[in-house]
């Protein structure tokens, strides 16, 4: 135990150093299941993963979100020992362009091109953005909430408050 | 007498498709190989001929609507998948799960994981070319099938966990029938051993293909049997307890070199393991319901997220769920094990041989339908 809040304690300084202090939100109580999660700008993103991996995590998934104001994109890192979970969010444009992570996690290569598949969100100097899931000849977003049947399309604050 | 026709040499990478039809893939599996001679070049999965879109069908159903669907996307491990969305929700609610409810959907789940590895052992040693273990593995696994089947009602798509609880209760015959099966696969190992374990043919196909090391393995997110088959003791139920696994008494067994073999013995140790936790908690199951019965029929989670993780039959899986206080989840987000262990195979059948690649994709362990969801 007194391990795992050491490790946590020293990503958590590591990352702190590249972005501004009161980035990172702490959840002691593990209840969405990470010990922090980090909200990164655009523009530190690459730093903020190049430390991750240094210290010896590695990327779970990448997740997307779509938002009526916002897309986001939601980082999950691990690691095996002692095994503390964060999670580095940053908030993106719905047409816009994310910086790559394939050269400091290659899994980052079908994570992103998941994403692009589903939200059309592109990524800057990924050489290999050909649909993963969905056919070749794909031209739609599916997981984009104006394609479809869609329950509820909401602002960001509506459910992060 | 005329000159003899002599081709001229060119040498030149030869593009395979290894599926999506075939025997080795498990499943509607392309892999596009570039082949110099007999030895691979590059290796590029095609994937997605199973997509079905769950991530979207999830927020298109309410959380209960959405259980059937959890079971579907590993179907050979489906009860844990099936588990582990139960205990997602249940986080996302804070609902409450009497003990004996806990301990019986570890029992099913450990029965569930170890018919999903006897069926990889059988296809596994038959794509290798012996036939009569796979014979032998899916005796055993119908048992379980029988055992699942009485108390699940379903012998493949389990939909057996309900958010606080199971559907019903298991009975003396289930303890029973349990008991009798732990017993002979017990008995069993022996024969396996003797049969494929010890096979010189099977340890020729097996040694030192398809080496995954520890650093490879952190890169690309392998977990599971892959990931300790090179030796890092990396298990949800250990790292993370979930449900009642911190009451058990079990070893999370490792290998050394990460090679097809060392997966093999893995996961074979890993029934064992299972068959210990499933003793274990029969013998201590409590008395009690097996279900909260204040549930709500449509639960309605607070806003707010999870990110539940577990482990299935083939390494770390979670649900992310996004709730935005209404009766659908905002997003729903499955981490498939098999997804980061197919990714890894670009740089693992690197240079390798067309005949050890049936045996890598083997012992790797995917199932299709999961990475495309």
């Amino acid at each position: 135990m007194a391990k795992r809040m050491r490790k946590n304690e020293e990503i958590a300084e590591k990352i702190r150093a590249v972005v501004s202090e009161d980035a990172i939100c702490f959840d002691d109580a593990y209840r969405a299941g990470v010990i922090f999660s980090a909200q990164v700008p655009m523009d530190k993103l690459r730093d903020v993963m190049s430390a991750c991996a240094e210290a010896g995590y590695f990327l779970e998934t990448i997740t997307g979100l779509d938002f009526e104001d916002t897309a986001e994109l939601v980082y999950h890192l691990n690691c095996y020992e002692p095994g503390s979970r964060i999670a580095v969010r940053v908030l993106c444009d719905q047409e816009g362009t994310a910086p790559t992570v394939i050269d400091i996690y290659p899994s980052a290569s079908w994570l992103e091109r998941e994403v692009h598949d589903f939200y059309g969100i592109r990524f800057s100097d990924n050489p290999d953005m050909r649909p993963l899931l969905l056919p070749e000849d794909a031209d739609y977003h599916p997981l984009r909430k104006t394609f479809g049947k869609v329950h509820a399309y909401r602002k960001r604050e509506d459910i992060y408050g | 007498m005329a000159k003899q026709f002599q081709a001229p040499v060119v040498e030149q990478i030869y593009t395979l498709n290894l599926g999506p039809q075939h025997p080795s893939t498990h499943g509607v599996l392309r892999v596009l190989l570039d082949l110099d001679g007999e030895f691979i070049v590059k290796a590029d999965p095609v994937i997605g001929y199973g997509h079905r879109g769950h991530e979207k069908m999830g927020e298109n159903r309410t959380y209960k609507q959405f259980m059937p669907n959890s079971s579907r996307m590993d179907y050979l491990s489906g009860l844990l998948f099936n588990h582990g969305f139960a205990l997602a929700v249940e986080k996302l609610c804070d609902i409450d799960v009497p003990l004996r409810a806990r301990y019986i959907r570890v029992i099913c789940s450990e029965l569930n994981r170890i018919s999903s590895h006897l069926l990889w052992f059988g296809t596994y040693v038959m794509d290798l070319g012996g036939f009569t273990p796979f014979l032998y593995c899916f005796d055993d696994r119908e048992n379980i099938l029988d055992i699942l089947d009485r108390v699940s009602g379903s012998r493949l798509t389990y939909s057996y966990c309900r958010f606080g609880g199971v559907t019903r209760d298991i009975d003396t015959e289930f303890i029973s029938m349990t008991r009798d099966f732990i017993k002979r696969l017990r008995g069993r190992w022996p024969e396996y051993h003797n049969l494929v374990t010890k096979n010189i043919i099977f340890i020729h196909r097996t040694r030192d293909v398809g080496v995954i090391t520890p650093e490879l393995a952190r890169q690309f997110g392998v977990t599971g049997p892959n990931l300790r088959a090179c030796g890092v003791k990396y298990d949800m139920r250990k790292i993370e307890p979930y449900e009642v696994y911190e009451r058990f008494k079990f070893n999370v067994p490792i290998g050394f070199n990460g090679d097809a073999l060392d997966r093999y013995k893995v996961r074979l140790e890993e029934m064992e393991q299972s068959c210990r936790i499933i003793e274990q908690a029969l013998d201590d199951l409590p008395d009690g319901p097996v279900i909260n019965e204040s549930v709500p029929y449509k639960v309605k989670p607070p806003k707010g997220e999870v990110y539940f993780a577990f482990e299935s039959a083939r390494g770390l899986t979670a649900y992310y769920l996004l709730s935005d206080g209404s009766h659908y989840p905002y997003r729903c987000h499955i981490r498939v094990p098999s997804f980061s262990n197919l990714h890894v195979l670009t740089q693992v059948l690197k240079g390798t041989l067309v005949a050890d690649a049936i045996s890598i994709l083997g012992s790797i362990d995917v199932v299709i339908p999961e990475i495309d969801r």
